[in-house]
């Protein structure tokens, strides 16, 4: 029998600029790698969630388009350039246009994409033009989180209200991020909590994040 | 604080407890764990101090782990009416709290899940499930098809599973009890057996005391108060969990142990540009049964094995539960009904006579076309069944169906096919009590263990010795008192 199951797209935007480089990409790969395998053990999420990311450097680009997760390859990363956010927001919401799924009246479509965007420091372009790109795309939650001394909490308010900050790059920071993204991702492929056109209540973030009121 | 050190509870009776720190402990929506370094234990603390300081939970939690508890004997402390072989019972069937926490914050002493409710290393080849709780969704939706086969289970075993589940909740509904989130990640199956355990008892409504401010989980709310989720918590009009609401989740899951699929998400769109009011409406207001013979507006085209595929006691339950009570409370059947006819249905279980059958069983609804609705293989050779009747106190010669039974080889008889006082539930006697041996052609019913067991022409039938089933034969199951008639007849 065909299934009448609405997918959860997710899209991860990840700062591989070269100040990435080091200890902070490696435990970035490792999060990708956990949050997959934390999934995969979550039948809801397992049944729900489709997965894509996008990272930037000098410029932006989907390294792995939305995709169910057990079909989910561990992209290639690797750290090096500046920090193309506006444009990694502008690829955002184009992949947003071509791969969520929108209601028809025959055709149930997509819940409203999730968006967790991690940067290290300032954007390198124009943000503006991104966030206005954005705009015209429906997104559920987005949450920013700035890691580091060199991340601007003003900057990413512009993005979303929802702005993290983590005070350094260690490696168990990044995996608390990863492991905060990955109880979201679950309580958001089980909640209908919130009424419709409300943003999914998340769990509260890990001890050490503060969160930019 | 590092992860791995190990605290020290006190507990509101005065004991201690250990338990081990973990900066990354499991946490749901209102508790977060840990455990104790044996791991036989699970400690829960409230993730919000509001939540843990609030006296009225305090003492509705009391009331829970006292005297509403039906895992404990009336003797030790728990319910009332409860012996100990039920209390045995149902701590098999509940994780239910056992003690709270004094120190250092208000929380709760569980019971960790019985081993068999979590996946072994060969559960499946393409995902690693080690350690993981079955949850009841991994056998139900899409997700199934990664499992082993050895760990789906069949229709058999999956009936198996909803009559414990049934059983469960009409325990705690009798004290009055509900659950408030009944759903596939509240109740752990092992098709492999058919248990079931029912979790996260801590947010049961309890009479007469302030209620939870749970809503429920996605798919398991009941349509009312998804409906009246936008409304104040006081406000009268709001629709906050009940009894009544359990028994919209509990056919929910039935439904999906036994068509692994869900009852009211199909093709029908309600809102075309918002897919989250969409499904606010599909699961609320607006909710329709894909199988609603009235309404055919959310039937999936390709629906082939449904409600009519089952027994009709149970077609009629599930059109009562979703047509009739969907949007009327009122009109859901009781746990209690559903435990009945879901036991009326094991008792017309046959197994499919095609090997490569994957459902393995099915409920024979019509004994003249006795065909597996999964596979469409019709059975060889004719059906008997056995006609269970009563007599009607003070009135002799009046009788009353008792129920039936269509028989297979080694199908065993329990007590509550012998005695008309007798029911199938958590105070029978399981001891099997006589069984079916299909032996040189013919039907037997062979006694076992039954006192005063006749033949129809009225002769003692030591135990050991056998009845043959031929189609019009009538005889007591024991002379005794109490004694069932039973009627036979074979069809085909």
């Amino acid at each position: 029998m065909s299934d009448y199951i609405r997918r959860l797209p997710v899209y991860l935007l990840l700062d591989c600029s070269g100040s990435m480089s080091g200890e902070p990409i490696e435990a970035v790969k490792q999060g990708i790698k956990t949050l997959i395998s934390e999934l995969k053990g979550d039948p809801q999420a397992l049944e729900t969630a489709f997965l894509s990311i996008i990272t930037f450097d000098s410029s932006a680009r989907q390294i792995s388009p939305l995709t169910e997760l057990m079909l989910f390859k561990e992209p290639q990363i690797q750290a090096g350039g500046a920090t193309a956010l506006g444009g990694a927001l502008k690829v955002l919401a184009e992949c947003i246009k071509n791969e969520v799924h929108t209601s028809t009246a025959t055709q149930k479509g997509d819940w409203k994409p999730l968006v967790f965007l991690m940067t290290d420091g300032a954007p390198t372009d124009n943000i503006d033009e991104g966030i206005d790109a954005l705009k015209q795309v429906s997104t559920g939650n987005i949450i920013a989180c700035g890691a580091g001394a060199n991340a601007n909490a003003n900057t990413l308010k512009k993005i979303t209200n929802n702005v993290l900050m983590m005070n350094n790059l260690t490696a168990g920071d990044m995996a608390q991020f990863f492991a905060w993204v990955s109880s979201s991702i679950k309580a958001s492929s089980k909640s209908i909590d919130a009424k419709p056109g409300e943003a999914i209540e998340l769990p509260p973030p890990p001890q050490g994040f503060v969160i930019v009121p | 604080m590092l992860s791995g050190t190990v605290l020290q509870a006190v507990l509101e009776n005065g004991n201690t407890i250990e338990y081990v720190y973990d900066a990354n402990a499991p946490r749901g929506g209102m508790k977060h764990t840990f455990f104790t370094p044996d791991k036989q234990f699970a400690i829960q603390f409230f993730n919000d101090p509001k939540n843990a300081a609030d006296p009225r939970m305090q003492d509705r939690i009391r009331t829970i782990v006292g005297i509403y508890n039906p895992t404990l004997s009336e003797a030790d402390g728990g319910a009332v009416g409860n012996t100990d072989k039920t209390a045995g019972y149902f701590r098999q069937r509940f994780c239910w709290p056992l003690a709270i926490v004094r120190q250092p914050e208000f929380g709760i002493v569980c019971p960790t899940y019985p081993r068999n409710f979590f996946f072994g290393s060969d559960a499946s080849t393409v995902l690693n499930l080690k350690g993981k709780d079955k949850k009841s969704n991994w056998f139900t939706g899409r997700n199934r098809k990664y499992l082993s086969p050895d760990e789906r289970g069949n229709f058999r075993t999956m009936l198996g599973t909803a009559i414990g589940l049934s059983r469960t909740v009409r325990r705690m509904h009798q004290a009055g009890l509900a659950h408030s989130d009944l759903s596939c990640n509240n109740v752990l199956i092992d098709p492999r057996t058919g248990a079931s355990v029912v979790i996260d008892i801590d947010s049961l409504v309890v009479p007469n005391k302030y209620a939870p401010e749970v809503v429920g989980t996605r798919g398991y709310i009941a349509p009312e108060v998804l409906a009246t989720l936008g409304l104040d918590f006081n406000d009268p009009r709001r629709a906050l969990p009940c009894v009544q609401t359990d028994l919209h989740a509990l056919p929910v899951l039935i439904y999906e142990y036994l068509f692994f699929r869900h009852p009211l998400i199909g093709p029908k769109i309600y809102d075309p540009n918002d897919a989250e009011r969409d499904d606010f409406l599909g699961l609320g207001e607006k909710a329709t049964f894909i199988e609603n013979p009235n309404d055919v507006s959310n039937r999936p085209p390709d629906l082939d094995v449904t409600i009519k595929s089952l027994s009709k006691g149970l077609e009629e339950l599930f059109i009562r539960a979703f047509v009739n009570g969907l949007h009327d409370p009122a009109e859901r059947p009781t746990a209690m009904e559903w435990e009945r006819e879901l036991l009326r249905a094991w008792d017309k279980l046959v197994p499919c006579d095609n090997s490569r059958c994957e459902k393995k069983w099915f409920i024979l609804r019509d004994a003249q076309n006795p065909v597996c609705p999964f596979c469409k293989t019709r059975k060889n050779g004719k059906i008997t069944q056995m006609l269970f009747k009563s007599e009607m106190r003070g009135r002799k010669g009046v009788f009353r169906d008792k129920g039936e039974l269509v028989v297979y080889d080694k199908l065993p008889l329990y007590d509550w096919h012998v005695y008309s006082n007798i029911h199938n539930d958590e105070k029978a006697n399981t001891d099997i009590a006589a069984y079916i041996a299909f032996y040189n052609g013919m039907k037997l019913l062979v006694n076992q263990n039954i006192d005063g067991m006749l033949s129809p022409s009225g002769r003692l039938v030591p135990k050991g010795s056998a009845v043959e089933l031929k189609d019009g034969a009538a005889f007591k199951m024991t002379g005794g008192e109490n004694g069932l008639l039973c009627e036979v007849a074979v069809s085909g």
